[in-house]
Formats: structure tokens, sequence, C-alpha cells
């Protein structure tokens, strides 16, 4: 099943996290993907995604950007 | 007449020489932090600000107090173990350093920033869902202790804090209990 994707680069914190959070919300489990494009914002959905029970893996695509895997059954 | 206005002008400069507050000077955050919260639960009026130019070693804070009550601060902080550096009286004006909010309101989110740090909740449950901004060490030792607890279950910042952006994302945590009293 294709994941769902979040953009969330270019945005200050906290919105990419708030859109994260409304993306677990409407989600509610699955497989979820976040971009983000630096280490602070990477950190605080990390952080976020995990407080609300989903696991999350992390790849960092280039010198700024990251995308976070998540997955919550 | 003028030797009266003479003398009362020498007078009231001499008033406003002497200083009515003092400061204590520790070497780190984190003892200032700590001095705050005992001199505070022990009732006495205080404030936390930045020092002159000429005490300044980074970026550092000091507490203001009451040189009135030298005496029972000593013993207080004594009693704790954690004598200041210094005690030096006020001769200038004071940096405050935190005066202005900054607060954004995201539909179901608050955010309040106060200096380089930021607090969001979400305002139904009140629960803390992001920790931002810093450049301090402790910054993601916080987050790690505040986000995803509620405003109520959240420890104190300053409890867990040991730097300026501990001491700021505290102002920025009682700000959010002032605008979302539960």
């Amino acid at each position: 099943m294709k994941p769902t994707t979040l953009d969330a680069r270019g945005l200050s914190c906290p919105q990419p996290v708030l859109l994260a959070f409304q993306a677990m919300r409407e989600m509610g489990s699955g497989h979820l993907e976040i971009l983000v494009d630096n280490e602070a914002s990477q950190e605080n959905v990390r952080r976020a995604v995990v407080s609300q029970g989903w696991t999350p893996t992390i790849t960092k695509l280039n010198e700024n950007d990251y995308v976070l895997r998540c997955e919550k059954s | 007449m003028k030797f009266f206005k003479k003398i009362l002008s020498k007078n009231k400069k001499s008033k406003s020489s002497i200083s009515e507050k003092g400061m204590l000077l520790y070497p780190s955050t984190g003892e200032v932090i700590r001095a705050e919260t005992l001199l505070r639960e022990a009732g006495l009026d205080i404030a936390v600000k930045g020092p002159p130019p000429d005490l300044r070693q980074g970026c550092d804070m000091i507490v203001e107090f009451d040189l009135m009550h030298e005496l029972h601060v000593r013993q207080i902080l004594q009693t704790a173990g954690l004598n200041p550096l210094r005690i030096v009286p006020v001769h200038d004006h004071l940096l405050e350093p935190v005066s202005l909010f900054n607060v954004k309101d995201f539909g179901d989110y608050l955010m309040v920033r106060a200096a380089n740090m930021k607090i969001t909740i979400e305002k139904q449950s009140q629960r803390i869902v992001n920790i931002s901004g810093g450049g301090c060490p402790d910054v993601p030792y916080l987050a790690q202790m505040l986000v995803g607890k509620t405003m109520s279950q959240a420890p104190e910042p300053r409890v867990l804090g040991q730097t300026l952006c501990g001491y700021a994302l505290q102002l920025a945590f009682q700000e959010v209990k002032r605008l979302c009293p539960g």
C-alpha cells in the first residue's frame, strides 16, 4: 500500500510537527512519510510521532533533507 | 535660599546614588535558576535579569534582590550550599532577559515564544506537542521531558533546565499557563 506523503520542507517549527499531528490523527494508523529540510525539524517531528505511538525510520536524503518513514499498525 | 536649594539638590543626588538593589553573581545559569527558585519559595521579591556589560561573561544572568533582605538571602543560599561568587549593589539599569512574548494561534494549537524558545500545545487537551528553538545543549533533553505531557503533568522547565534557553522556556511555559489556565 502506498504511504501517505507529507512535504513539510520550507516550513518553520512548529508547523511540520502540527502537520504531522494532523496527518496521524486523520490516518489513525498505516504508513506515513514526512519530508523535512533541517535537522531540528527532523528531531521535532520524530519526537512527535513517537509520542503518538508511531515508529519512525529516518533517512537523510541530502545535505538538508530528511524523510521520516513512520508506521503504526 | 540658593544655599538651601543647593543642599536639597545635593541630597537628592546622593539619595539616588544609594543602591537599594543587589545582584547575586554565579558562574553558571543553572545556579542562577536554582537560587531564583529557592528565593521565590522563601517569598522574596526577586527578578532574574541580564548583568551590566562590565560584569557580563556570556549569555549569563543574575538574580536581583532587595538589599534590605541581604542577610535573609545569604542565609537561605548558604543553607542550600548555593553561595554566589559575589554580591554586588546594582547601580545601572539591568536588562530584562525576556519582556515580550510572541503568541501564534494555529487553530487547534497555540504557540508561545519567549526569546529564542517556542512551546506549542494542543488547546483542547493542553498537551505539549512541540518544544523548539534554542541552541543550548539542554534543549533536546527539555523537549524529551515535556513533549507528550499535558501542561499539568509536565515538570516546570526551570526544574530541568540549566541554561538561558531553559529559562526562556520557563517563561513561555508560564505564559501558556496564563493564557490557558486549564
